[in-house]
C-alpha cells in the first residue's frame, strides 16, 4: 500500500512538473538578455518595458478582456435563461430530449468545425450588411454561442440539485410568481449562474480557434498575435508577453477560488416573508 | 450585484465606441511581415501627412487572398500582393482601379515596372520592390559549392542539417518543378503531381523541419535553429548584415522566381484618399531609396536609384547579374490551372 | 412530481407548488427558451446546415465559393483528386483519431494519480494543489504550446538524447515532429481530464472501499471494484472534454507539427486559408463532425450500459 502511495505522489508530482516546466522555461527566458539562443546572459526587464511601448500588443490585450467580457455577459444572460427554460418548466419528453441535444452540440463538436461553420455564415451574412465583416462583434458572437451551451449546462445541475421544494414553499406562503423568482429562485441559482460565468470567461480567454476564424484586423487578440509572431520566430518580448499572461490568469484563477470561497461560506438567509422588501 | 453588471456593460460597450472614434484619418496597410520598417516608416508617413498608419501582417499571397476573399475587403486600404496574383484581383473585382491625377511621381518608376505584363499602365497596380527567391544558409555548415543547387536539398545524399522550405505554394512547387527540369510555371497533372511529391518525399525527411514562410525561415537561420531555408533575398541579405560570418544567401543554379510585388487598393477601401497619398509618398525618391535601404530589396522607382546605398547596388543578391537574371523565371497567373496547383499544393503538404 | 393534465386550455395545473394555467406556463417557458434558442438556431444549427450544404459546392479558379453541387469534395477526401487515388485525407483523418484516442487515454492514465494525490491532501492545501491545476487550464493554450519550443530546442538536454540515440539529425530541434505533438497534446489537455476526474474522486466513499477490503478483495479488485465505478461520472465527463477538442485541434500540430505530423484540424485550417477551397474544407468538416460523434456515441453506448446496469443493480 505505502509502495502504491508513493507511485501515485510521484506520478501526480512528475505530472504538475510536466504541466510546469514549459511555462517555467518561458518565465525564465523572458528575462534572459539575449535576443537569439539559449544561453543565459544575464538578468534583464527590457523586454517586458519593450511590451508596453508595443501599441498592437497594448491593443490586442485590450480586445481579448472586451471580447471576454461582452461575451461572458451575453453567454451567461442567454445560458441562464436556457437553462431556467428547459428544467423548471413541464416539456414532454421529446421536446426536452432534442433541447439537450442542442445544447449539447457545442461540448460534443470540435470547435473548429463550428468556426467554420461560422466564417461561411458570416460571409453570406455580409451580403446583407458590413456589420458582419470580421471583427470584434463577429468574434463575440462566436463565442456567446459555444460559451450559452457550456453555462446553460452549469446552471442546469444546479437547478436539478435544487429542487421545487424550497419554491414550493414559498408558493405556500403566498409568494407571487415573480417575487419567487427574484427573491428565491435567483438568488438560490446565484452560485451555479456564477459558477457558469466564470467557465464562460475562461473559455473566451482560452480560445484561440473561434478568434482566429472571425477576427479582423482591428480585432487581433493577444492569442492571435501571439501565435502569428511566434511562428514567424520567437523572440524574448513574446516570452515576456506569455509570462505576463501567465502571471495575470494566476491572479484570476487565485482571485476566483477566493471568491467561490467567500460565497461558500456566506450562506445568506433566505427572507421568506413575501411582504418585506 | 446589479452595480457590477452595469459596470460591466458599459466596459464591454466601451470598445465599439472608442472604434469608431478613433476612425478618423487612418490608413491600414496589409503588407508582408518584415516588409518595411515597421517601427519608424509609418511615423515618418505620419510626419508628413497627418495620417495614422495600421499594419497588418501576412506571410504569403494565398493567405492574403484568403483574407480579401473572407470579408477583408473594406478592411485595408493598401495591399502589396505579387505580379501573378494582380491578375485573379482584377478579375475578382477585388481591387479598384488607380486615380492617377492623384499620383503625380508615377513618372519615376522605371520603364520596366510602367509597362509590367500583369498591369500596363499602372491601373490598378504600382511597383513596391522587387526581388528574388534563394537559399540562406550557415556557412559553416553548407558550403557555398553545396549550396549552389537546389539538390542540396532535395537530395538526400547530401548532409545538410535542419533546414525550411518556404511555405508558398507558387515559389515552392516551382524551385520543385525547375529542379525536376520543368517549366515553373507549368499546369501539366504529371509534372505537378511529381514535384507534389518530391516535396512530401523531401518534408519527410528528418533533416526538413516543414514548410515555412521566408521570414520565419530566415529568423530560424539566424537563431541557429536551423542550418538553412529558403527565403527571399532581401531578408536574408538584412540578416547576413548583421552576421556577415556566418550566414549566406545564393540563388542556386537551376533557377528560381523572381518577383515584383506591387501597392493595389482594395475594392470597398475605407481611405480612397490616403491609400493615394502613400503611395504617392513611396514614389518618391527618397522614400523609395530609405525603404529599399532598409529591406534590401531592389527598387522599380529609377529616380530613387541615386540614393541606395552602394553595398546593396553591388549585392548581386540584391541586384542580380545577367547570368542570374537568365535562371530566374516570373510567375504566371495560371488561369483555370490555379485549381490544380492548388490541388498538388495540398498534396504535398497532406501527404 | 407534481401532475400535469394534457389538454392546455381549461384545467389549471399544480407546478412548483403554484396553481397556474398551462397556456401561462407554456408562455412563461417559451420566453426564457426563446432568447437562447433563436441565439443557437441562427449561431449554431443554421451554420452547421449550411456547413452541409457547402460541403457539396465547388471552387472557382480563383478560389471562391461557387454554389454548384456534386460529390467532388466527398471523393477527394476518399482519395479520388486529380492526381489519381492517394490515400492521404483519409489517413489525416484516421491519424487525427489515433492521436486524439492516445492523448485521451495517456491524459486519463496520468489524471488518476494526480486526482488522487489532490484528494489525499489535507484540507487546508488542497486548494492551493487544486489550483495548481487550475492554471495550466486556464491558460491560453498558444501559450502552453509553443512553451515546449524552448524545451525541445536543440540546445536542451532533451533534443542532445535524442540526436545522441539517433532518432533526429545532431543540431535539431525535437520539433516539429509526431514526438512534439504527443508531448503537447497529453500536457494540453491534462487538465481537461484531470479536473472533472477529480471533482469524482473528491466525493469519493471510502467506506465502500473498507467494505471491499474487508471481504479480502485485493488491490487491483479494490480499485476497479470499488473505486473506478464511483469515478465514472467524472472519467466520462473528462474523456469527452479530452477526445472532443483533442479531434480538431489544429494549434498543437501547428506549432509543433508543422507539416510534418499534420492533423484534420490542420487541413481544414488550411482550406479556409490559404488553399482557399471552403467546400472542400467542409466537406472536411462535416467528415471530422460524424467521426467525432460516432465515437462519443459509440463510447456511451457501450459505457452507458454497463453504467445503468450497475447503478440499478
Amino acid at each position: 500500500m505505502r509502495v502504491v502511495n508513493s507511485m501515485i505522489n510521484a506520478l501526480a508530482i512528475g505530472a504538475l512538473a510536466f504541466l510546469y516546466l514549459p511555462l517555467m522555461a518561458v518565465a525564465l527566458f523572458s528575462v534572459n538578455a539575449t535576443k537569439y539562443g539559449l544561453v543565459w546572459k544575464g538578468f534583464t526587464l527590457d523586454w517586458y518595458a519593450r511590451l508596453f511601448e508595443n501599441e498592437m500588443i497594448l491593443a490586442a490585450a485590450w480586445n481579448t478582456l472586451a471580447l471576454a467580457v461582452a461575451s461572458t455577459l451575453g453567454a451567461t444572460l442567454i445560458g441562464a435563461a436556457l437553462a431556467i427554460g428547459m428544467e423548471k418548466f413541464p416539456w414532454p419528453k421529446k421536446v426536452k430530449a432534442s433541447l439537450d441535444l442542442i445544447l449539447h452540440l457545442p461540448v460534443v463538436v470540435p470547435d473548429i468545425i463550428l468556426a467554420a461553420a461560422l466564417v461561411i455564415v458570416f460571409s453570406l451574412l455580409r451580403i446583407v450588411s458590413s456589420l458582419f465583416d470580421p471583427g470584434l462583434l463577429n468574434m463575440i458572437i462566436g463565442h456567446i454561442t459555444f460559451q450559452a451551451s457550456f453555462v446553460a449546462l452549469v446552471v442546469r445541475s444546479r437547478l436539478a440539485v435544487l429542487g421545487p421544494e424550497i419554491q414550493e414553499a414559498a408558493c405556500d406562503l403566498f409568494a407571487s410568481p415573480l417575487y419567487i423568482f427574484r427573491r428565491v429562485t435567483l438568488p438560490l441559482l446565484a452560485p451555479g449562474i456564477a459558477a457558469g460565468a466564470m467557465l464562460a470567461f475562461t473559455l473566451s480567454l482560452d480560445d484561440f480557434v473561434i478568434a482566429f476564424f472571425t477576427a479582423g484586423p482591428e480585432s487581433i487578440t493577444l492569442p492571435l498575435y501571439i501565435f502569428a509572431a511566434v511562428r514567424r520566430g520567437v523572440t524574448p518580448e513574446i516570452h515576456a508577453l506569455s509570462t505576463l499572461v501567465l502571471l495575470i490568469t494566476t491572479a484570476l484563477v487565485v482571485g476566483a477560488e477566493r471568491l467561490s470561497r467567500k460565497k461558500v461560506g456566506q450562506k445568506k438567509p433566505i427572507n421568506v416573508n413575501p411582504h418585506s422588501k | 450585484m446589479k452595480k457590477m453588471v452595469l459596470f460591466l456593460a458599459i466596459l464591454a460597450l466601451l470598445p465599439s465606441v472608442t472604434q469608431a472614434s478613433a476612425a478618423k484619418n487612418e490608413l491600414r496597410i496589409f503588407t508582408w511581415s518584415e516588409y518595411m520598417d515597421e517601427a519608424n516608416m509609418p511615423k515618418q508617413f505620419e510626419k508628413e501627412t497627418g495620417v495614422r498608419v495600421r499594419l497588418d501582417m501576412y506571410d504569403s499571397n494565398e493567405e492574403m487572398m484568403a483574407k480579401l476573399q473572407a470579408g477583408g475587403l473594406g478592411q485595408y486600404d493598401i495591399i502589396i500582393p505579387s505580379d501573378y496574383i494582380v491578375p485573379s484581383l482584377i478579375k475578382l473585382k477585388l481591387v479598384q482601379p488607380l486615380d492617377h491625377s492623384k499620383l503625380p511621381n508615377l513618372k519615376n518608376l522605371g520603364k520596366r515596372f510602367t509597362e509590367v505584363a500583369v498591369d500596363p499602365g499602372n491601373k490598378y497596380a504600382v511597383g513596391w520592390q522587387w526581388g528574388t527567391v534563394g537559399l540562406m544558409y550557415d556557412k559553416k555548415k553548407i558550403s557555398a559549392a553545396n549550396a549552389s543547387s537546389w539538390s542540396i536539398l532535395f537530395d538526400a545524399k547530401k548532409n545538410v542539417g535542419p533546414f525550411w522550405l518556404i511555405d508558398g505554394v507558387r515559389e515552392m512547387m516551382g524551385i520543385a518543378l525547375l529542379y525536376l527540369g520543368h517549366d515553373f510555371n507549368s499546369i501539366h497533372p504529371t509534372e505537378l503531381k511529381a514535384a507534389a511529391d518530391l516535396l512530401a518525399v523531401t518534408k519527410k525527411r528528418k533533416a526538413c523541419l516543414g514548410f515555412k514562410g521566408g521570414v520565419g525561415g530566415k529568423n530560424d537561420v539566424v537563431a541557429g535553429v536551423a542550418a538553412a531555408a529558403i527565403v527571399y533575398n532581401g531578408d536574408a541579405i538584412k540578416a547576413i548584415a548583421e552576421d556577415p560570418e556566418r550566414l549566406a544567401f545564393t540563388v542556386p543554379g537551376e533557377g528560381s522566381e523572381i518577383w515584383i510585388d506591387l501597392m493595389c487598393i482594395p475594392a470597398k477601401a475605407p481611405n480612397l484618399a490616403a491609400a493615394h497619398q502613400w503611395i504617392d509618398w513611396i514614389l518618391e525618391p527618397k522614400v523609395g531609396a530609405s525603404l529599399s535601404n532598409y529591406n534590401h530589396y531592389a527598387t522599380p522607382n529609377e529616380a530613387a536609384i541615386p540614393w541606395l546605398d552602394k553595398k546593396d547596388v553591388e549585392n548581386i543578391g540584391v541586384w542580380p547579374t545577367p547570368e542570374i537574371m537568365k535562371t530566374l523565371v516570373f510567375t504566371q497567373d495560371l488561369g483555370k490551372g490555379n485549381q490544380l496547383m492548388d490541388q498538388a499544393w495540398t498534396r504535398a503538404k497532406s501527404n | 412530481m407534481p401532475q400535469e393534465k394534457e389538454n392546455k386550455n381549461s384545467a389549471l395545473v399544480v407546478w412548483d407548488g403554484e396553481l397556474v394555467s398551462p397556456g401561462t406556463l407554456w408562455k412563461r417557458g417559451v420566453s426564457f427558451l426563446s432568447p437562447g434558442m433563436l441565439w443557437l438556431f441562427v449561431f449554431l444549427l443554421l451554420p452547421c446546415v449550411i456547413l452541409v450544404l457547402v460541403s457539396f459546392a465547388g471552387r472557382g479558379e480563383y478560389g471562391e465559393l461557387v454554389w454548384e453541387f456534386g460529390l467532388e469534395n466527398y471523393s477527394r477526401l476518399i482519395g479520388f483528386g486529380a492526381f489519381g487515388w492517394t490515400a492521404n485525407y483519409l489517413m489525416i483523418l484516421w491519424r487525427s483519431v489515433v492521436t486524439a484516442l492516445i492523448t485521451t487515454v495517456l491524459s486519463v492514465l496520468i489524471a488518476y494519480p494526480l486526482a488522487f494525490f489532490i484528494a489525499a491532501r489535507p484540507e487546508r492545501t488542497r486548494y492551493f494543489w487544486l489550483t495548481l491545476v487550475i492554471i495550466p487550464f486556464w491558460t491560453n493554450m498558444v501559450i502552453r504550446a509553443y512553451a515546449w519550443f524552448l524545451i525541445l530546442a536543440p540546445e536542451f538536454p532533451l533534443a542532445k538524447l535524442a540526436a545522441f540515440l539517433g532518432m533526429i539529425d545532431p543540431g535539431s530541434p525535437l520539433y516539429p515532429g509526431s514526438f512534439a505533438v504527443y508531448l503537447g497534446m497529453v500536457s494540453m489537455f491534462l487538465p481537461f481530464a484531470a479536473l472533472p476526474l477529480y471533482a469524482s474522486v473528491e466525493r469519493l466513499d471510502w467506506e465502500l472501499v473498507e467494505a471491499a477490503r474487508d471481504l479480502f478483495a485485493t488491490g487491483p479488485r479494490v480499485f476497479v471494484k470499488a473505486i473506478l465505478p464511483q469515478t465514472l461520472p467524472g472519467l466520462y465527463v473528462g474523456i469527452t472534454l479530452t477526445f472532443v477538442p483533442a479531434m480538431g485541434v489544429f494549434v498543437v500540430p501547428d506549432l509543433l507539427g508543422g507539416a510534418k505530423y499534420m492533423l484534420v484540424g490542420n487541413l481544414i485550417r488550411d482550406q479556409f486559408g490559404a488553399s482557399r477551397d471552403w467546400a472542400f474544407g467542409s466537406a472536411i468538416s462535416i467528415s471530422l463532425m460524424a467521426f467525432t460523434l460516432a465515437g462519443i456515441y459509440l463510447f456511451r453506448r457501450k459505457n452507458f450500459d454497463e453504467y445503468k446496469t450497475r447503478k440499478s443493480a
